[in-house]
């Protein structure tokens, strides 16, 4: 009863918080820099008492399977975004973190139960890989939101349409920074992940084709996101060219979740075939 | 009928800075416009009026009969000599971009014009500088001289009077700081940004003032090395000369381009090459130029940016909602100084009526007084003459005292050329001649006392 209740007042804050950042875009109406942010402050603070409780009750480690690592994602980028909001100065980027987190929280309540892993598939590495996933997918999430952000902004400055929306959003250059910064944050923990979902993968045989294919887009996600990085550096690839890369880095992450979340139900014959790079294993039942 | 007073122009209102550029004008080629509308007969004075917003001619008509039909040929003589001026082939090219005022709706608009109520930036002092300017250029080239440049005279003191009435130049709004908050918009803080001013004039002068201390570093290159280096110290800038341009705008973030260049001064050629070394680093371009000195197609590249001073429009109608209270006590000035000028240039029209009906009524009777003399009254001595000269001079004004008292009242009303006709017709006076600009005495200035830099 706790933790339902902890869940729908993290889901009722997340709400009202979305509402005050899209009535702001729409109208400028209200004032986005401190009850907003705090209500998502709020929110996140509620999310982590009911993944603290929910865990006890069901007796399943927070970072294991799949249902609890989707809702840590979406309660760390809520955490990440009310630290970094004022220093990156990007309060309004709200308006898309809101929405992601009671979207992955409504999800992490209806998907994937009964997929947590085997205990025959349980190790050191497993928690290891899940977190640093998860972490990395929470920066990624507010790398992609910075860059959705950019992209509205240069769009409408090179239209020259700077009223409206355009005073409502962040600095271009303020967006693009925290853009940056969201992804350098990200990749060393994507690198984490990749790397022990290999060093995982590498005591399991062949997977199914699903799993193979969910393993090659998350090592092009993370060249992708490395690419974008590199380019960036070396060639100056900033603004649109640098948002379209990390969004492009964003899509390959929600496929790699997509297939994740929608896969059949598998035995553990077959888990014991399955090769991440990404994502903690799928698992046939406990 | 008061002076038919003609303006022929367009501004940011009624044209875009693509036609406001053709029409645009330099001091160097200034003097050459100007003869092509001096050497009009159908015009007697004209005045070539170019600012970044506006290009106007104003114009006073030749009449030799109806001031209707002076006025129109006045402005077809005006779009032709603009149309001359731009090397198009026929007036209709000029199109919907032109606008004309006549009569009192020109010499209101001349007024408005000087005093920045129809300027883009309300209240913005720099069109009072630029009205003066064209103004000395072209009494400097004989083509004001009388009637137009004491409406464009008046001008300036209505303009100086609302500034010192109203708080219609208050704050620091201008084109220049607009440019800086957008920048601001696109860049967040200018603390960690350095500004390169391309141009070391007046506007490139009111750009570091907006900026003052925001930016990291400003940096003003020009053609006249000494002229960036005598602005440079004035702003704790850097100064280069023009062909450094390129190693200045990899350095810069923001560029604020007012050079006088006829051709673009930053080519898209030109900012591709600097965005490749700037490793593409988001640069703004601020044009406030006319005609502009950034290629538009600039705008189109990766991560480069450019707004000219149309675009800026509509930043600065935001900024300008303060000064719209003052609009109201700025336009009633406008209007008590038209009524004053309008009950002076009716007055024009009076006064040689007033003279003839005077040297009739003493030539009348001074004829009387000496066929008398001659006469009846010869046995008089010079004393007794002397003193009849007087009585006469005395009886003269005592009997013209009310008619010329009321014909000048008329004057300023709208019915006085009706009771100037009745005078004319009931004393047998010939028709006034056209005012004539040396024998008119003009009317005096609002406030000459307080217009220490009124042209002269």
């Amino acid at each position: 009863v706790a933790a339902d209740a902890l869940f729908y007042l993290t889901a009722a804050s997340y709400v009202v918080a979305s509402f005050l950042f899209l009535r702001f875009l729409a109208s400028g109406k209200g004032d986005v820099g401190r009850l907003a942010p705090r209500l998502i402050g709020l929110g996140a603070a509620l999310h982590a008492g009911h993944i603290v409780l929910a865990s006890l009750v069901l007796r399943v480690c927070p970072v294991e399977g799949i249902h609890f690592p989707m809702s840590v994602a979406s309660m760390s980028m809520c955490v990440a975004y009310v630290l970094a909001r004022k220093r990156l100065r990007i309060e309004v980027a709200g308006a898309f973190i809101a929405p992601l987190a009671l979207t992955s929280l409504l999800a992490s309540r209806f998907v994937g139960h009964g997929a947590e892993p085997g205990a025959h598939i349980k190790g050191a590495v497993l928690p290891f890989h899940v977190t640093s996933n998860l972490f990395g997918v929470a920066l990624f999430t507010l790398a992609s939101s910075a860059a959705t952000l950019y992209l509205i902004q240069e769009r409408l400055l090179k239209k020259k349409q700077i009223d409206g929306v355009f005073r409502r959003l962040p600095p271009l250059d303020v967006l693009d920074r925290a853009e940056h910064r969201f992804l350098l944050a990200g990749f060393p923990l994507l690198t984490i992940g990749i790397i022990t979902g290999t060093l995982w993968a590498q005591r399991v045989e062949a997977g199914a084709p699903a799993e193979v294919l969910r393993a090659v887009f998350g090592y092009v996600m993370w060249l992708v996101i490395a690419g974008v990085l590199f380019l960036r550096a070396a060639a100056g690839w900033r603004g649109r060219r640098a948002a379209y890369g990390t969004l492009a880095g964003f899509g390959l992450a929600v496929v790699v979740l997509l297939f994740y979340l929608l896969r059949a139900p598998v035995t553990p014959a077959t888990v014991s075939a399955i090769s991440s790079p990404f994502v903690s294993p799928p698992a046939g039942g406990s | 009928m008061s002076l038919p007073v003609v303006v022929v122009g367009l501004s940011h209102k009624t044209a875009p800075i693509e036609v406001r550029e053709r029409f645009a004008a330099g001091s160097e080629i200034l003097p050459a416009v100007l003869a092509r509308l001096t050497s009009r007969p159908e015009l007697d004075e004209a005045m070539f009026l170019s600012t970044c917003n506006r290009v106007e001619v104003l114009g006073l008509p030749k009449i030799d009969g109806s001031g209707e039909l002076a006025a129109q040929a006045a402005s077809r003589a005006i779009r032709e000599a603009l149309r001359d001026h731009i090397g198009a082939a026929t007036v209709e090219e000029l199109g919907e971009y032109v606008y004309e005022r006549s009569g009192e709706e020109a010499v209101r608009h001349v007024f408005r014009v000087a005093a920045s109520l129809d300027s883009m930036v309300l209240g913005e002092p720099q069109i009072l500088g630029q009205v003066k300017d064209a103004y000395d250029a072209a009494v400097a080239a004989g083509a004001l001289r009388s009637h137009l440049a004491r409406c464009v005279s008046r001008a300036f003191s209505v303009a100086k009077r609302i500034r010192t009435e109203t708080q219609l130049g208050a704050g620091t709004v201008s084109i220049s700081s607009v440019a800086v908050d957008l920048a601001k918009r696109i860049f967040g803080e200018l603390a960690d940004h350095t500004v390169l001013l391309v141009g070391a004039g007046e506007m490139a002068e009111q750009a570091a003032k907006s900026l003052g201390q925001q930016a990291k570093a400003i940096r003003i290159c020009n053609r006249s090395f000494e002229r960036a280096a005598s602005l440079a110290a004035h702003f704790s800038a850097a100064a280069a000369p023009l062909e450094q341009l390129e190693a200045e705008l990899v350095l810069s973030d923001v560029v604020v381009a007012s050079t006088s260049s006829k051709t673009f001064v930053i080519t898209r050629d030109l900012v591709k090459r600097v965005m490749k070394q700037r490793k593409g680093r988001t640069l703004f371009f601020v044009d406030i130029a006319v005609p502009r000195n950034v290629d538009p197609a600039v705008h189109e590249l990766d991560n480069a940016y450019v707004y000219n001073v149309d675009d800026l429009e509509h930043e600065v109608a935001e900024n300008m909602k303060a000064r719209q209270k003052e609009v109201a006590a700025a336009e009633k000035i406008v209007e008590h100084e038209l009524g004053e000028w309008l009950r002076w240039a009716r007055g024009l029209n009076v006064n040689p009526t007033i003279i003839a009906l005077r040297a009739k009524t003493k030539g009348v009777l001074v004829a009387e007084l000496e066929r008398s003399l001659g006469t009846r009254l010869k046995h008089l001595g010079e004393a007794d003459r002397a003193a009849l000269t007087q009585m006469i001079d005395s009886a003269t004004n005592k009997l013209l005292h009310a008619p010329t008292t009321r014909l000048r009242n008329a004057a300023g009303e709208s019915d006085g050329n009706d009771l100037v006709r009745a005078a004319q017709h009931l004393f047998d006076l010939p028709a006034a001649p056209p005012p004539d600009a040396s024998t008119q005495s003009l009317p005096p200035p609002a406030d000459d006392a307080s217009e220490p830099r009124l042209p002269h």
